[in-house]
């Protein structure tokens, strides 16, 4: 029986009581409810749940190779993040840290696209509360940006979903075709939560806004199920190699720039989504597993990376590059953590990163693409330069900047090493991490070759930051914005409605006045001359002008108007 | 041993003992058959190479775009 129910509802629905636990004891039920949802996920293959609304079905809990690997990494996110999050006294943002995994969790086992929308809004509306819970300003405006672009995805989809129902009379969560209507649709909706280029400026902007674990939470769910959905309905489809292949490029110098360091990890998963993009183009089994596998290191290390800096955040109040640095000597557990996260993003051996990004790689080489393959090694060279080096060397080396926090809270310490622990278990046992992947391909990433090409890349381009850090090359972190796409529709977007509705209240300002004046004119013109026809008519001749002129004035603004 | 104490004296203990991490890579190239997932990369040295002129050009760029991206921190919020 409780094999049938789709994973994640019962945390979805069980976070409504969160508010009835006192602190800590919520964090247990919490948990509770975590371990309780994850024992579906050993339910068989296929469709378990399947629920008939008039002629549509609802395929609520449907389960296979796919959703398997990510429903496990998304109830071990939802584990750590509630761990990290134990401190929190607010029900509210543990509430929607639930709510907003157990949609996510849900959404992977949807079968058809009706359910998956369901959930797909589901998650929008519960992680909003996440970046409300920044409580600046910022976060707010940022959150309402956010759930307009979230909401906006769902409808996409909820379009396309339609559409393929009125041609199939079914919606199902299977391949789709690109070319019609309903695919073109359904996969910019996918593209929005992916973080497409040109549709990720919503990423960079909120999940930096965010709390502390609300910004790990966010890092875990959202744009992963946005990749499960990808590698479910467009696998194989080449697009997605080049749009990949840009969304790995670009971010590297937008991350370099940035000084707000939850904002560099903003950007660094955008380039690690691409990675996972490149490999669902790519669509051979080789290249699922590796998309599969680098989603699921990818969740853990960036959540790792996120979990440090948030601990930072939370001790001293910034997450600036500029104002921080010296901070190992104070936080010394977050700062190894931090550097398991960077290590393990970078891909070094030994770590996750390098066991999951290895399959992708080797499918890129395998399938020719030797052009999309050197973009990828420059960007894993870019990966090590902002997220291997400037996140742990400015936060807790660099310089003194004169600060002296405590360090972080245990509870976010044990979160920090259960995550460091399980990045370092991954990239020793590749074996048995490959075994839970979609297909059951050989691959060894561990041996001479590639772990020496691998180690002179990562220490050269190390070498290279230590050359430009030690000659004083290395310009300094200043306080600034970067400019991202989010800029098109917070500032252009702005400007060109605002000149637009301005010349048009100025074009209605000069054409309302000249119509008064021409309607007075006429009046004028026409009691004048009612006037002259004499005594009698006079009396008559006035009220009787005024309200044919009335009525005809309705009567011509009716015309116009109707 | 004089060698790396000059080195260790200028360059600092840490950015020393990762130049000697890198030379030891760079030999063992000679240890084993390393090549590539394509062939540009059995090219001797191609990844030390690549790793390093790629952090170059990443920064490089980095710089040149702050001119055109980077504006003042509360450039939204005026």
């Amino acid at each position: 029986m409780i094999n049938s129910i789709p994973p994640g509802l019962v945390m979805f629905l069980g976070a409504f009581l969160v508010p009835l636990f006192p602190h800590i004891y919520r964090q247990f039920y919490m948990i509770f409810l975590v371990l309780l949802s994850a024992i579906s996920l050993f339910s068989a293959e296929g469709s378990h749940l399947i629920i008939q609304v008039q002629d549509i079905q609802f395929l609520l809990h449907h389960s296979d190779n796919l959703s398997f690997p990510f429903a496990i990494v998304f109830h071990i996110a939802a584990f750590l993040v509630i761990i990290y999050g134990g401190h929190i006294k607010d029900w509210r943002e543990q509430l929607a840290i639930l709510s907003y995994a157990g949609a996510a969790i849900a959404a992977l086992h949807a079968g058809d696209l009706f359910t998956l929308f369901l959930w797909w809004e589901a998650t929008a509306f519960t992680s909003v509360i996440l970046i409300f819970g920044g409580k600046t300003y910022r976060a707010y405006r940022s959150a309402i940006r956010y759930i307009v672009i979230q909401v906006g995805s769902g409808i996409l989809l909820l379009s396309g979903a339609i559409l393929l129902f009125q041609s199939n009379n079914e919606a199902i969560f299977k391949e789709l075709d690109i070319n019609s209507t309903a695919g073109l649709l359904i996969f910019i909706a996918f593209g929005i939560k992916a973080a497409f280029p040109f549709l990720n400026g919503w990423l960079q902007d909120s999940y930096p806004e965010a709390s502390e674990a609300g910004t790990v939470a966010l890092s875990a769910f959202t744009t992963k199920l946005a990749i499960y959905a990808l590698a479910r309905s467009y696998a194989g489809v080449e697009i997605l190699i080049y749009i990949g292949a840009l969304m790995t490029f670009f971010p590297i110098f937008f991350a370099v720039i940035e000084n707000d360091l939850r904002r560099v990890l903003a950007f660094s998963l955008n380039n690690q989504l691409g990675f996972m993009v490149v490999a669902i183009g790519i669509g051979t089994e080789l290249a699922i597993n590796g998309a599969v596998a680098h989603a699921f290191a990818h969740i853990i290390y960036k959540g790792l990376l996120f979990m440090s800096m948030g601990a930072v955040l939370y001790r001293v109040g910034t997450c600036k590059a500029s104002e921080l640095g010296g901070l190992f000597k104070y936080m010394p557990i977050t700062a190894v953590c931090s550097i398991v996260g960077a290590v393990s993003i970078s891909a070094f051996p030994l770590f996750s990163g390098f066991v999951a990004k290895s399959l992708i790689m080797s499918s890129l080489g395998y399938e020719g693409l030797t052009f999309i393959y050197f973009m990828l090694l420059f960007a894993s060279a870019g990966v090590l330069h902002h997220s291997g080096i400037k996140i742990p060397f400015f936060a807790f080396f660099a310089h003194d900047a004169g600060l002296k926090p405590k360090e972080a809270p245990i509870n976010m310490q044990a979160a920090m090493v259960l995550s460091s622990v399980l990045c370092i278990l991954i990239g020793i046992f590749p074996s048995l991490f490959y075994q839970i992947l979609p297909y059951s391909t050989y691959y060894q990433p561990y041996d001479f070759s590639h772990v020496l090409s691998q180690l002179q890349l990562l220490m050269f381009a190390v070498f290279a930051f230590i050359c430009l850090w030690h000659f004083k090359i290395y310009p300094p972190e200043l306080n600034s914005t970067v400019l991202n796409s989010d800029w098109f529709y917070r500032v252009l977007f702005y400007k060109i409605t605002n000149f637009f509705v301005i010349r048009l209240f100025d074009l209605w300002e000069v054409f309302s006045s000249s119509l008064i004046k021409v309607v007075k004119l006429i009046y004028v013109k026409v009691q004048t001359s009612s006037i002259q026809s004499g005594n009698s008519a006079v009396k008559v001749g006035r009220s009787t002008v005024l309200i044919l002129f009335s009525l005809g004035f309705v009567l011509v603004c009716n015309y116009l108007l109707f | 041993m004089n060698i790396f104490n000059k080195l260790v004296k200028n360059f600092g203990k840490a950015n020393s003992i990762a130049l000697l991490i890198c030379i030891i890579l760079l030999l063992l190239e000679f240890a084993g058959d390393r090549h590539g997932e394509t062939e540009y990369e059995d090219f001797l040295f191609f990844p030390a190479f690549f790793g390093f002129i790629s952090c170059i050009i990443i920064f490089r760029i980095g710089v040149a775009l702050r001119a055109v991206f980077m504006r003042d921190e509360d450039y939204y919020d005026k």
